[in-house]
């Protein structure tokens, strides 16, 4: 099979029509934010109480649904996984800019994507937290050359978690499945603990969570299927590790001057 | 609130996922929201004052070559993002301009947690080189090291500062 993905890294289609599909990638995006409850700041928050572990389950849904997607599709060989950017790691900026990030969260409610989404269907807060994002990343660029040096530091290159730990790409995926379909029961027990819930459940309530749990558990043993098919078949035939990643910021290793 | 129009979590991540697919196998990246937002307030900055902007260290990169900052696919993707997300809330009756906040908490001091929020936000997601979706998720999808630290890193900031701002939420 050829490899025709990236469409538009291999010539498939113009760099207008990459711009133009973007929407429908965003308009999916969005509708499923929405339909996430990721627009509603309360939810966010109560993430952080475990309240609502419902956002922690979405995000590791979404990762290892894309992560399927993305290795699978280079496993069948129609997906040039050398033509995907993949990103470079800085680790303590990004370790850092993570605590950052977690205070942001948990005091203003949002993240940049679900405060687009909310501030659209008319609520006030995300559309404060929207005008503050402008402000912190005009001060971090404006002032970039106090923390560029930061910024810049403890370069890794394209650093994977299955190089990091000297596992197979396969085994990896496949531990990604399980910790996140372990860590999501485990959040939801967590949850039920902390906040049980008061009265029974409606008939009807019972009937809805079942339909739920039939849906969910299926999505999950397809996971887990395609993570063990990856974890079995050697990695190696869709990626080489003794070349660097063509679509580097910078070398790993710098010139010699 | 009405909450039966809403996905439950799993396949609300699984359609999310695809979102992130659908970015890897036609434009050979993946999806993002912070981008966007820097960089439309880099053109807002640049109406207002041109050459600074224009030299200055890190937004001059938006304007190299006489490039447009807002002809970018992050801002493509953030317009349709935004269509998407109200088109799902027409079709629910989710559009209503309110302030969503915790029982406890007050409006006045609600808009200002937000907007500092916000600050701390725009500017750790510039540090990490993305946000939540561009960061964790496409570099979780990717098995990224920095990805997967900056998510970790992102509970446990959210974990230590939630016990201060436990009034607005619960």
């Amino acid at each position: 099979m050829d490899m025709i993905f990236p469409l538009v890294k291999t010539g498939a289609i113009s760099d207008s029509t990459n711009l133009w599909l973007a929407l429908p990638t965003g308009l999916l995006f969005g509708f499923a934010l929405f339909k996430a409850r990721f627009t509603d700041s309360r939810r966010i928050g109560w993430a952080f109480y475990f309240k609502d572990v419902g956002v922690p389950v979405v995000m590791f849904s979404a990762i290892v649904t894309a992560m399927l997607g993305l290795w699978g599709l280079s496993l069948v060989g129609v997906l040039d996984i050398s033509k995907v950017y993949l990103l470079p790691t800085y680790l303590w900026p990004m370790v850092v800019a993570g605590l950052i990030f977690g205070v942001g969260m948990v005091v203003g409610g949002y993240c940049p994507g679900t405060a687009l989404a909310s501030m659209v269907t008319g609520k006030i807060d995300a559309l404060v937290f929207v005008l503050g994002f402008f402000i912190g990343s005009l001060f971090f660029g404006d002032l970039f050359p106090v923390w560029g040096d930061f910024y810049n530091s403890d370069y890794r290159g394209v650093a994977r978690l299955d190089q990091a730990l000297e596992i197979d790409l396969g085994v990896a995926i496949l531990g990604v499945v399980l910790i996140a379909v372990g860590g999501s029961l485990g959040m939801r027990w967590v949850q039920k603990k902390v906040w049980p819930e008061d009265g029974r459940a409606s008939d009807e309530e019972i009937r809805t969570r079942l339909a739920t749990l039939k849906l969910q558990g299926a999505l999950i043993a397809v996971a887990l299927l395609i993570g063990t098919v990856l974890a079995v078949f050697s990695t190696e035939s869709f990626i080489d590790d003794r070349v660097e990643p063509p679509y580097y910021i910078v070398p790993k290793v710098a010139a010699q001057p | 609130m009405k909450t039966g129009s809403r996905w439950p979590p799993v396949p609300a991540g699984v359609a999310i996922g695809i979102a992130m697919i659908m970015a890897f196998v036609i434009a050979g990246r993946g999806i993002g929201a912070s981008g966007s937002m820097t960089r439309f307030a880099a053109w807002v900055q640049h109406s207002l004052f041109p050459v600074a902007t224009e030299q200055g260290t890190y937004f001059s990169r938006y304007f190299a070559e006489g490039a447009h900052p807002l002809f970018d696919y992050s801002i493509v993707l953030a317009i349709g993002l935004m269509m998407g997300s109200f088109a799902a809330a027409l079709f629910s009756g989710g559009l209503s301009v309110e302030v969503l906040q915790g029982p406890r908490s007050r409006t006045p001091s609600r808009l200002v947690y937000s907007l500092i929020g916000g600050i701390l936000v725009g500017f750790a997601a510039r540090l990490a080189r993305g946000c939540t979706s561009g960061q964790a998720l496409v570099g979780g999808a990717e098995l990224s090291l920095g990805a997967w630290s900056f998510m970790m890193s992102i509970f446990v900031g959210g974990w230590m500062a939630a016990w201060f701002v436990r009034k607005q939420w619960i």
